[in-house]
């Protein structure tokens, strides 16, 4: 891992990779460099996507082998994610193969980390590690420790009621594997966040624990002076743009949040149906058994029934695995996303406050303080990157958002698909005329 | 269009076609001379030239169900081998919470008015049953008929409840078929009965899911007042999911009808086992008989061979008090060999009786099976057609819904 702290890379607005200075060009510097982007060209190879075999470049440091499985998988992750379009990707991460561990104390589940990348902070080009959740939760902590100016996405939720929810069953764990590779992958697109030392740790420590108690305490300079920003300070007025975010943010999760209200209510009455749909189509069964003629013909409807309750089970299986677990990440999200606010209203006010205290002074005129421009600079910054952030969650909730709706209306559609063949499928049995006997 | 044959006073045969096209709310004083409310049904019945087809209404009358019911009992009585169409049900069962268990709701009215016109096409379309001049008249004599029917004395003519039960426990050799018979329709009837119950309950559940949807329909609407670009596709996801939901009351009313199909083979299964009680009384009956005739003609034997084997009250108060005169005795042999006579002539009727009884009602079992099979091949068949378009229909709803999303592209 390459030490000191992550370029100061320009984090107003949405800005393609290709813009920031090349990680692997010019190693020895380490300032901040606009516009000095000229990779040499086997590095370019690298980049585009037509490859099959991406070289992973070695810029001196020794690689792993780059098998050919890694890179076409590689290249999966590419297809997947179209928010990157025309823009380099140089780090990928996935969270899978999740597995118990059983121990004297407490049995938990730990999930493989997979990285690959060829940015300089990383000393490998691949490293797999095994992580659970607390790990997360301890590196989201980190984050919105170190980066209280950017919109950290959420973790799922840490506690479940026992008893209730298996935490050992499959579906539990394949929803929190889903939204933890979701969480992962959310920072990796972050053009700040993925250069965070935390996240980096997280991704490549053989041991953890042992950097958690080191208590890595490497923070931007952005960071370590919001953190030092007291409370109490008051805002007259939340500028226009926030609040229209503020008043969006409080009207979405209201939505959102009837709409959890709603899909769960419609699952528990999909279940309820599905037992009575379970109890009708045997007894055309039982009716099949007392007749001659019509033994075949009922038979088959008893039969088609059933497939339309196999169907059914499907559908609400994917409600649930698929279709909850994103609104209450989305309401989590602007949970967070409100405090956030909150942090940057406290460093404007704290702002207005110096400032006012200042032009009450007499004596020091025009002249401003250092402490009242810094103040000044941190709330200029915080607003920036808070307004970036934003704009990227916005894209990212469009896209999030109009895939959950499709394939919400896909599941139904292949339920009502799957009904619809089944019962196709009988009527030549039922019109069929039987043999006179 | 229900074709079917009739013969009037004079025997002519006419094509004719039923319906009951009207139903009516009435009062009127009952028996007890109270006020009550009931329904009055519209029985029209037309006769079709053959020439050009054209039908010209003949008759019309009102009736209401209690004459129906009246029209099935004689029936019954009178044609105890034949398998007697059922009438719709008195009372509303088998609903589901939206369905209301009220006589005078117009959707039950409605219903009961397809299955009265049902029960007159089967009656008018037996070959056996639409030459009775009662229905006849129940078609085409409003007034008086009731006094008509009454005066045939059919009530009398019917078998007790308790005379019927004692048959069946007593019965000794009825014919396989028939305790067969009586077998499946009561299995018959158990399974239509549980069929229809889990019905009206998956329709009910059924109910909630797509109703629950519809909360959609606001809030996708208030949430789109919020989005920009997202804000169409969320109106147009918000109104399918307020049509999806609205789309459940003409689904289920169809399956009602699929319902009423049901019902009127498990009321079928209660006349299948009215036949094969009587068979089993008319049995009894013979088997009494014989029994009977066997018993005195042994008393006659003895009588005159002087051995008593059989116990009989003369016997034992002739040993007590004093044996009879020849004389005596000569005149009790001559009444049993009269009785026995009459009785040898009671038993040959009687078996001829039993065996046409069988004859003609196994005939008509017969004709029924092939009717039940029929219909309710048609009604599996009409089932999955309404599945079929329901699927169709909704998937559509589905897919139309999220059009917008779909060609909105990458950014909506």
């Amino acid at each position: 891992m390459s030490g000191g702290p992550p370029k100061a890379l320009p984090s107003t607005g949405p800005q393609s990779l290709r813009d920031m200075p090349h990680p692997l060009a010019g190693s020895s510097s380490e300032e901040a460099v606009g516009g000095d982007s000229t990779p040499s060209p086997d590095l370019l190879t690298a980049r585009s996507f037509g490859d099959k075999d991406l070289i992973l470049p070695n810029g001196g440091t020794p690689a792993g082998t780059a098998s050919p499985a890694s890179s076409s998988s590689l290249l999966n992750r590419l297809q997947l994610d179209d928010d990157m379009d025309g823009e380099t990707r140089d780090l990928f991460v996935t969270v899978d193969d999740p597995k118990k561990h059983v121990c004297t104390m407490e049995t938990y589940i730990t999930y493989r980390i997979t990285t690959k990348s060829t940015r300089v902070e990383f000393d490998l080009p691949e490293y797999s590690v095994r992580r659970r959740y607390q790990d997360f939760d301890w590196l989201r902590n980190k984050l919105e420790e170190s980066q209280p100016t950017h919109l950290i996405p959420p973790l799922p939720e840490k506690f479940v009621v026992k008893g209730v929810v298996d935490r050992f069953s499959e579906e539990f764990v394949e929803t929190r594997r889903k939204a933890l590779d979701k969480f992962l992958k959310r920072i990796t697109d972050h053009p700040v966040l993925s250069f965070n030392e935390h996240f980096n740790v997280f991704l490549t420590a053989k041991d953890l624990n042992a950097h958690k108690k080191q208590g890595m305490a490497l923070l931007t300079r952005v960071g370590e002076s919001v953190k030092h920003v007291a409370g109490g300070y008051k805002l007259r007025n939340r500028p226009l743009e926030f609040a229209a975010i503020g008043e969006y943010l409080d009207t979405f999760a209201l939505k959102l949040g009837t709409i959890d209200r709603i899909a769960q209510r419609i699952i528990k009455e999909e279940i309820e149906y599905l037992v009575e749909l379970r109890e009708y189509g045997p007894v055309y069964s039982t009716w099949s058994a007392l007749e001659a003629e019509l033994a075949e013909p009922l038979e088959g409807v008893s039969a088609c029934i059933g497939n339309c309750s196999t169907a059914l089970e499907e559908l609400t299986d994917d409600m649930t695995e698929d279709f909850l677990p994103v609104l209450r990440e989305y309401i989590l999200y602007s949970d967070s996303m409100k405090s956030v606010l909150k942090k940057r209203d406290q460093v404007q006010a704290e702002y207005e406050a110096k400032l006012e205290a200042v032009a009450l002074r007499k004596e020091e005129r025009p002249k401003v303080p250092a402490d009242v421009e810094k103040c000044q600079d941190r709330m200029e910054c915080f607003n920036a990157d808070l307004k970036a952030d934003m704009e990227r969650w916005q894209n990212n909730k469009r896209q999030d958002f109009r895939q959950l709706l499709m394939g919400m209306a896909d599941k139904n559609i292949q339920y009502y698909e799957k009904c619809l063949l089944a019962w196709e499928s009988i009527i030549p049995l039922l019109q069929e005329k039987q043999e006179a006997k | 269009m229900n074709f079917l044959h009739m013969t009037e006073n004079n025997f002519s045969l006419k094509k004719i076609e039923i319906s009951v096209s009207e139903a009516e709310k009435r009062t009127g004083r009952n028996a007890m001379n109270m006020q009550e409310t009931y329904t009055a049904y519209l029985i029209e019945t037309r006769s079709v030239e053959h020439s050009d087809g054209q039908s010209v209404l003949t008759d019309s009358l009102w009736r209401r169900y209690s004459e129906f019911e009246l029209l099935r009992n004689y029936l019954l009585v009178y044609y105890p081998h034949i398998v007697v169409p059922p009438l719709p049900e008195k009372r509303a069962e088998f609903v589901w919470h939206k369905l209301s268990a009220d006589n005078m709701d117009p959707d039950f009215v409605e219903r009961r008015r397809i299955g009265l016109e049902n029960f007159l096409l089967r009656v008018a379309s037996h070959p056996i049953l639409c030459r009775d001049k009662i229905f006849y008249l129940f078609l085409t004599q409003e007034g008086n008929w009731k006094e008509t029917v009454n005066e045939t004395g059919f009530q009398l003519k019917a078998d007790s409840r308790l005379k019927a039960l004692n048959a069946t426990f007593r019965v000794k050799n009825p014919d396989k078929r028939f305790i067969e018979l009586k077998h499946y329709s009561d299995e018959l009837q158990s399974v239509i009965s549980h069929l229809l119950r889990v019905r009206a309950r998956v329709a009910d559940r059924l109910y909630g899911v797509y109703k629950v949807h519809g909360n959609y329909g606001r809030v996708f609407s208030e949430w789109s007042a919020i989005e920009k670009e997202m804000g169409d596709g969320l109106q147009s996801a918000g109104h399918h999911m307020d049509v999806y939901a609205a789309s459940i009351d003409d689904i289920l009313e169809d399956e009602e009808h699929y319902a009423d199909q049901l019902k009127e083979y498990l009321f079928y299964a209660e006349a299948l086992r009215a036949v094969c009680r009587k068979h089993e009384l008319t049995q009894y009956d013979l088997e009494t008989a014989a029994q009977d005739l066997a018993a005195k003609k042994q008393q006659c034997e003895e009588l005159a061979t002087g051995t008593v084997r059989t116990f009989s009250l003369k016997g034992m108060t002739t040993k007590l008090f004093g044996q009879e005169t020849p004389e005596q005795r000569e005149a009790r042999i001559k009444m049993l060999e009269e009785q026995i006579k009459e009785g040898e002539q009671q038993l040959k009727s009687k078996n001829l009786e039993g065996r046409e009884f069988v004859k003609n009602a196994w005939a008509d079992i017969e004709r029924f099976k092939e009717q039940k099979n029929h219909d309710l091949k048609e009604a599996l068949i009409s089932y999955a057609v309404m599945q079929i378009s329901m699927c169709k229909k909704v998937g559509f709803g589905f897919s139309e819904g999220m059009s917008i999303f779909r060609s909105a592209g990458k950014f909506l």
